[in-house]
């Protein structure tokens, strides 16, 4: 399945791992590059937790970042997510991390406010090209289109989105430097 | 979720998610509620109701699971891509042993197949209850491969196949026999130990070019020696660049310092570059009586499954080579000795570690050496050619430990070496407990301290 093949660059610290900044304005409290990290074919696990504090966890399809907005989606089933969208609906809590697979560059993104809504098209439009840019990275380390498409597979009808704004952004690269704190 | 003991879906149904070949997630929650999300590359199936998870660095998840011990993992099935959700229960974290060692040695295979040889380093095995499993609801799974072999049945037939054994020759030859035959691997080997040094040397081999019969590994040494020391069996699902997990890379060199002279190494036959390698102990009661050991240069070849079979068919052989009879009840017959004919060769004996060489070629040394040195010794100064297991068990120039088969272990391996790569002398099997030295020129004996 995997090969093993990696792209070189998994080493330093976030913000510079991700290149230089475009023109876009940072939106969400997050910078450009972050953003356009998010908006790559990574893998998207997401967390909550309940009054009881008992730990949820699910994967997303996509991050919705709407142009003027101070608050971030995130694409979910419903149905393979039931538990975990009632947490954050229960207690707003919610953590995103961003891996991409190739690099082992990862983020988190953690917030108190989040509120689970409906899918608008665009959020369903994103999720589908999501998924292509998932098989694609995924294709780099030798996993097969069918099996990143079986991982992903969703019913674009019963989408939920996850708003929040993050709080907290920690890097998450495997090594010693993960944990700690990466400003925004 | 629904309780693991409980519900139709088992920790054991769902072990090819916990093979490494695909990132988990894991999710934990602070004391104040602050969730945490992650990838996590080892979850280690344990035994039906318990996971180890690997601690590597002093993380977040780690800090949670410590103050709020509940953990819920999402893992992924590789060949379907199915989901399933795991609960989990902290209970401790172990940093020796067995479970640690196991684990230690598979995240080398990991790391390196996600080109994280650099990072990666075990440093405690967390152990978990599983709490609850479920199917995560949804998705679109591929079809499941269909297996290439059933294992349950495969390991049936082997056990069956042991029973019949007369002796330890026997045994050892059909088990790599039923391994080939039955469970379709291509490279094999037993080696058994020394129980005074606690090295194991190899008695038997399938699918090598040189047998290497007579190589030794030592106790905590590669995956045969963790196996050995720890009785546990370690499993490396993917080739790792992990020089603590290379037999091959050895060289003999702490071999050859510690005695002077020629070389006394047999090399070890291992493949150069196995993506999977198991090595399985074989218990005979509480002793450690050798491993098994398998490998294959394709990646993900032993699974659980596989695992779990080799060391059922590890028990069975461990309990047949504890219930063989002293194969020593004969008294000895004399013979005539043959006629040998031709230029001498030189037989060169080292008291120091008891090495023999046949016209300055290594043989074999150790007790295996000191058995060949009394037989040549024997055979040119008494003409004898007929011997008995008993004979040597009593001669004091032997140092034979307690056991039965350590003794018989050694005339394999002794008969295995001279049968290779010794045209001169060969030892036969004559009766039970009896054998025949077979010596085809004369022999010039020297004996250097």
């Amino acid at each position: 399945m995997a090969n093993g093949g990696q792209r070189d660059g998994q080493r330093g610290g976030w913000p510079e791992r991700l290149g230089p900044e475009g023109g876009r304005p940072a939106r969400a409290g997050l910078s450009e590059a972050i953003l356009t990290f998010l908006e790559r074919g990574v893998s998207l696990v997401v967390s909550s937790s309940d009054r009881a504090n008992r730990p949820r966890v699910g994967r997303a399809l996509a991050v919705q970042v709407p142009a003027d907005g101070t608050w971030i989606g995130v694409c979910l089933d419903r149905t393979a997510n039931a538990a975990l969208l009632a947490a954050v609906a229960e207690t707003g809590r919610f953590a995103l991390a961003a891996t991409e697979p190739s690099t082992h560059l990862s983020i988190q993104l953690i917030g108190e406010d989040a509120t689970v809504t409906v899918a608008d098209a665009e959020a369903t439009a994103l999720a589908a090209r999501h998924v292509d840019a998932f098989a694609a990275e995924l294709a780099l380390i030798g996993y097969g289109d069918a099996f990143t498409r079986a991982l992903m597979a969703h019913d674009p009808a019963t989408l939920a989105v996850v708003r929040f704004c993050p709080s907290r952004l920690y890097d998450q690269t495997p090594g010693p430097k993960a944990g700690t704190a990466v400003p925004p | 979720m629904s309780a693991a003991t409980s519900a139709s879906l088992t920790l054991d149904a769902i072990r090819a998610c916990l093979e490494g070949a695909v990132p988990a997630t894991i999710a934990t929650c602070a004391p104040d509620g602050t969730p945490n999300v992650s990838l996590l590359s080892q979850v280690h199936y344990v035994d039906p109701d318990h996971v180890a998870l690997s601690y590597q660095f002093f993380n977040k998840t780690r800090a949670n699971i410590l103050a709020n011990p509940i953990a819920v993992l999402q893992v992924i099935d590789p060949p379907t891509a199915a989901q399933y959700r795991m609960e989990l229960c902290y209970l401790r974290t172990e940093t020796t042993g067995p479970l640690f060692e196991s684990m230690k040695a598979k995240l080398a295979g990991i790391a390196s197949h996600v080109g994280m040889q650099d990072v990666f380093r075990l440093l405690g095995a967390d152990l978990y209850r599983v709490t609850a499993i479920e199917a995560v609801p949804g998705g679109a799974p591929l079809p499941a491969p269909v297996a290439q072999r059933s294992l349950l049945s495969a390991t049936r037939r082997a056990c069956e196949a042991l029973r019949g054994c007369a002796d330890l020759t026997e045994l050892l030859d059909h088990s790599l026999c039923v391994l080939r035959r039955l469970f379709g691997v291509e490279h094999a080997l037993i080696l058994m130990p020394d129980e005074a040094t606690g090295r194991l040397f190899t008695v038997a081999a399938l699918g090598y070019d040189s047998s290497g019969v007579g190589s030794e590994v030592a106790p905590g040494e590669g995956v045969i020696g963790v196996a050995a020391r720890e009785r546990v069996p370690i499993r490396i699902t993917h080739m790792t660049s992990d020089v603590a997990y290379s037999l091959t890379a050895r060289d003999g060199a702490e071999d050859a310092g510690l005695t002077g002279g020629p070389a006394r190494e047999i090399p070890f036959p291992g493949l150069e570059r196995p993506h999977s390698q198991l090595a399985v102990p074989i218990l005979a009661g509480r002793r450690l009586a050798g491993v098994l050991f398998v490998e294959s240069r394709q990646e993900m070849r032993f699974t659980y499954d596989d695992e779990d079979a080799l060391a059922t068919l590890a028990a069975q052989l461990g309990a047949l080579i504890q219930a063989l009879p002293p194969a020593e009840d004969v008294a000895p017959v004399p013979a005539a000795c043959p006629q040998a004919g031709g230029a001498p060769v030189v037989v060169r004996h080292y008291a120091a570690d008891d090495s023999v060489f046949v016209d300055h070629d290594y043989l074999i040394k150790g007790v295996a050496g000191a058995i060949l040195w009394k037989l040549v010794r024997d055979h040119t100064t008494l003409g004898r050619t007929d011997f008995t297991n008993r004979e040597l068990r009593l001669a004091p120039d032997i140092p034979l430990p307690d056991f039965a088969e350590n003794l018989e272990a050694r005339l394999i391996l002794l008969q295995r070496r001279l049968a290779e790569r010794c045209g001169v002398l060969r030892i036969e099997k004559t009766g039970r407990g009896r054998f025949r030295l077979v010596v085809t020129k004369p022999l010039l004996l020297q004996e250097t301290a």
